[in-house]
């Protein structure tokens, strides 16, 4: 932008993101649509938090297919086993909520067969019931995080941003519930915990774009609405992809080098702070300008 | 140059405050949650002891509403149980919605552990009226319970049986007395968690003690005895979920995140200087001591650190080093107005300094509702993104800003340290300050 005489009202700006806001609610109309009829057609993959059951990780002494081990597990009584090999010699066995005594049964039968190492990698068993208590309460605090920044939103901004606000939230948190229905990935307590996240952080670019759109509010009054709201997205677009690219970083390096209990954290926060940014870029700003248009009070 | 002096007593208060921190992470290692450390986890939802004790409230139906008081009170009993059993570190708390999570690092068989530390153990002493045509007995109310024993013990009896003895406390002594007195000749059921163990026929006034037969092996007696030691617990306890993390599951995990988070760091390390220069060298001391006092905070606070704590703090250095693109972001654009430096660093700051804290604030909301409403993985990591967002609010702003102020007149402070081609005519302009 350093051309010969910078000036105060210099407001040119490269990208028409407002101009081309139809684009990306379609784009997102798009996914968030795909995901709602999968989630009618096929639904969640619901984790053993959710369904209850039994989940074993076990290593064995051996490398062992999953075919021979799906024999073990049909002839101690449970074919209907989910199995999932986190390595050669390692899998997850998923269970129906079993006692303990059945436990200890598969882990003999499995030992005397194959040979296990113990302790075990991991072992879980949850009542089937649990899982209402955690939607109830992800719920509420979903609800109150978003009444809370609707408050907050609108104290220190205007009622169109916090309403904007609120929509980009909901906008992410939709995208990454798609992401769960589509891929079929499975839902779990730490996609819960991914979601919450997303919830916390998809708010931090669009508040950086509504700062600088008070600001240039404030300073030019005059000027076109939307070309303020161009030219501030333009002016923090370095800064959105700067931070969006750093805090990614960690998650990439997680995803390259992480075992799956990592993993599942790190892809649902790579969807959540892509969607984050790219909804406060491409549907935050046109959004607002829409509204703007829509409403005599705020009309240029 | 008093704008100086306040810039080194900031500069000298965090030397102190970051060395107070590196001190209390050597002396105080950072403790490890049970996903990193590996080890068992139970949730336990306490629901009212079926109303067998009164024997005359059968038709009262208290589900749900469970005093916290009782709740309090099985806690600290499953904790006396867990001592007795010899686990170290346990640690036994309540949740948001007053489920108890019992914490046992390494435990060697953590079913038959979880079993007896939710034992309800519930010792009754009923007459019995008679016996139905089922073959059941039936009972007369509870006359005494298991609360008014001193000490429990595993045995064997003049048979060889296996049995629990047990002795009554003064007061349950002078009960027991006036029981047996008044019934010589029924028969008196001992009933274990609401299961007749034996219903021997009282044959003279008993005071101190008595042995509860049936007991299938030592062992079992031995388990018995412990529980009836510590007490009943005044709630039924059902198992919500019980998570056992292999000691090699966790270290892997920890590992590569702090893997993962070292890498990140240095890719992030390497992206600000790139994109800032000298100015990013600065905002990377101010992300060294975040680390350092984070680190440091974490060690006195004890909070034991989990994975999804872990996901917090790599969250948060993004929100730290955030605040710093966005100043930096604010300061070369002010510089390519043709501002002086001293104006454009203090423009830069002020102008950033809303966006920074209107967008700390809204993820501080969210961290406040989910430490709130969030079960255990989730309350941890609303403490490490709170924390994060403040601590980095101190190293990023106040900080950086100290010292980038105290630099502002040295020579290295130049265009290309900054990172912005200013237009040569406008060189003079910015020596001109002061």
């Amino acid at each position: 932008m350093a051309t010969g005489k910078p000036t105060v009202t210099d407001r040119s700006y490269k990208f028409d993101f407002v101009g081309k806001g139809k684009i990306w609610f379609i784009v997102s109309t798009v996914i968030i649509l795909a995901g709602t009829v999968m989630f009618f057609v096929r639904g969640f993959n619901y984790g053993i938090d959710f369904l209850g059951g039994n989940l074993l990780e076990v290593k064995f002494k051996q490398e062992i297919s999953v075919t021979e081990l799906r024999k073990v597990m049909e002839e101690t009584g449970y074919g209907k086993a989910i199995l999932q090999s986190t390595a050669s010699d390692q899998y997850i066995i998923r269970t129906v909520p079993i006692t303990t005594q059945e436990k200890t049964r598969i882990i003999d039968s499995l030992d005397k067969k194959i040979g296990i190492i113990k302790p075990l990698v991991q072992d879980r068993n949850v009542a089937a019931g649990f899982s209402k208590q955690i939607i109830k309460y992800t719920l509420i605090a979903v609800a109150i995080s978003i009444a809370g920044i609707l408050i907050y939103v609108w104290i220190r901004f205007e009622v169109r941003f916090a309403l904007v606000a609120i929509f980009e939230m909901l906008h992410d948190l939709f995208i990454v519930l798609s992401f769960y229905t589509i891929t079929y990935r499975e839902f779990n307590t730490t996609s819960i915990a991914v979601i919450l996240t997303i919830l916390g952080y998809s708010l931090n670019d669009g508040i950086v774009i509504f700062d600088r759109i008070r600001e240039e509010i404030r300073i030019n009054k005059k000027e076109k609405f939307s070309d303020l709201v161009n030219y501030s997205v333009n002016k923090t677009l370095a800064r959105t992809l700067t931070t969006g690219t750093m805090t990614l970083f960690p998650i990439i390096v997680i995803l390259i080098i992480g075992n799956e209990t990592l993993k599942d954290f790190a892809v649902g926060l790579l969807i959540g702070i892509i969607s984050g940014s790219y909804s406060s870029i491409f549907i935050g700003s046109p959004l607002i300008v829409a509204w703007n248009n829509r409403f005599q009070k705020y009309k240029k | 140059m008093k704008q100086n002096r306040l810039n080194l007593i900031v500069l000298g208060i965090f030397i102190i405050v970051i060395g107070l921190s590196i001190w209390s992470i050597l002396v105080n290692p950072i403790k490890l949650g049970l996903d990193l450390e590996g080890g068992t986890q139970v949730i336990l939802k306490a629901t009212q002891l079926q109303a067998a004790d009164t024997g005359t409230s059968g038709t009262e139906q208290n589900s749900g509403s469970i005093s916290s008081a009782a709740i309090d009170k099985a806690m600290l009993i499953m904790l006396n149980r867990i001592d007795k059993l010899g686990i170290s570190e346990p640690l036994v708390t309540k949740d948001y919605s007053n489920n108890i999570v019992i914490q046992l690092p390494g435990v060697d068989e953590p079913d038959k552990a979880v079993e007896l530390i939710g034992k309800t153990a519930q010792l009754e002493f009923k007459i019995v009226k008679g016996i139905d045509e089922n073959g059941e007995y039936e009972l007369g109310p509870a006359l005494i319970t298991g609360d008014k024993l001193s000490n429990a013990s595993a045995g064997y009896d003049s048979n060889g049986q296996v049995v629990v003895q047990f002795s009554f406390n003064s007061e349950g002594a002078a009960e027991f007395e006036k029981i047996t007195s008044e019934n010589i000749g029924n028969p008196l059921a001992i009933v274990l968690d609401g299961e007749v163990k034996s219903a021997p026929v009282i044959r003279s006034v008993i005071s101190g003690s008595g042995v509860i037969e049936n007991i299938g092996s030592l062992e079992e007696a031995k388990d018995i005895a412990l529980v009836l030691q510590t007490g009943a617990l005044p709630v039924n306890l059902e198992i919500q979920e019980v998570r056992t993390i292999g000691p090699t599951l966790g270290q892997d995990s920890l590992q590569q995140s702090i893997l993962a988070g070292i890498i990140g760091l240095i890719l992030i390390a390497i992206f600000m200087v790139a994109a800032y220069r000298g100015l990013g060298l600065v905002s990377l001391l101010g992300l060294a001591s975040y680390i350092a006092l984070f680190w440091g905070i974490l060690s006195i606070l004890k909070t034991p650190l989990t994975l999804s704590g872990i996901a917090g703090i790599i969250l948060t250095i993004g929100v730290a080093v955030d605040a710093n693109v966005l100043i930096f972001a604010r300061i070369k654009e002010e510089m390519a107005k043709g501002k002086s430096k001293l104006a454009s660093f203090r423009e830069g700051f002020k102008n950033a300094l809303k966006a920074i804290i209107d967008s700390n604030v809204t993820t501080l909301i969210t961290a406040a509702a989910l430490y709130r409403f969030g079960t255990g993985p989730i309350r941890g990591f609303a403490v490490t993104l709170a924390m994060g967002v403040i601590i980095s609010m101190f190293t990023a702003i106040i900080l950086v800003r100290s010292i980038l102020f105290l630099m502002i007149n040295s020579k290295i402070m130049t265009p290309k340290f900054i990172g912005v081609k200013i237009p040569k005519t406008q060189i003079p302009k910015t020596q001109k300050e002061h």
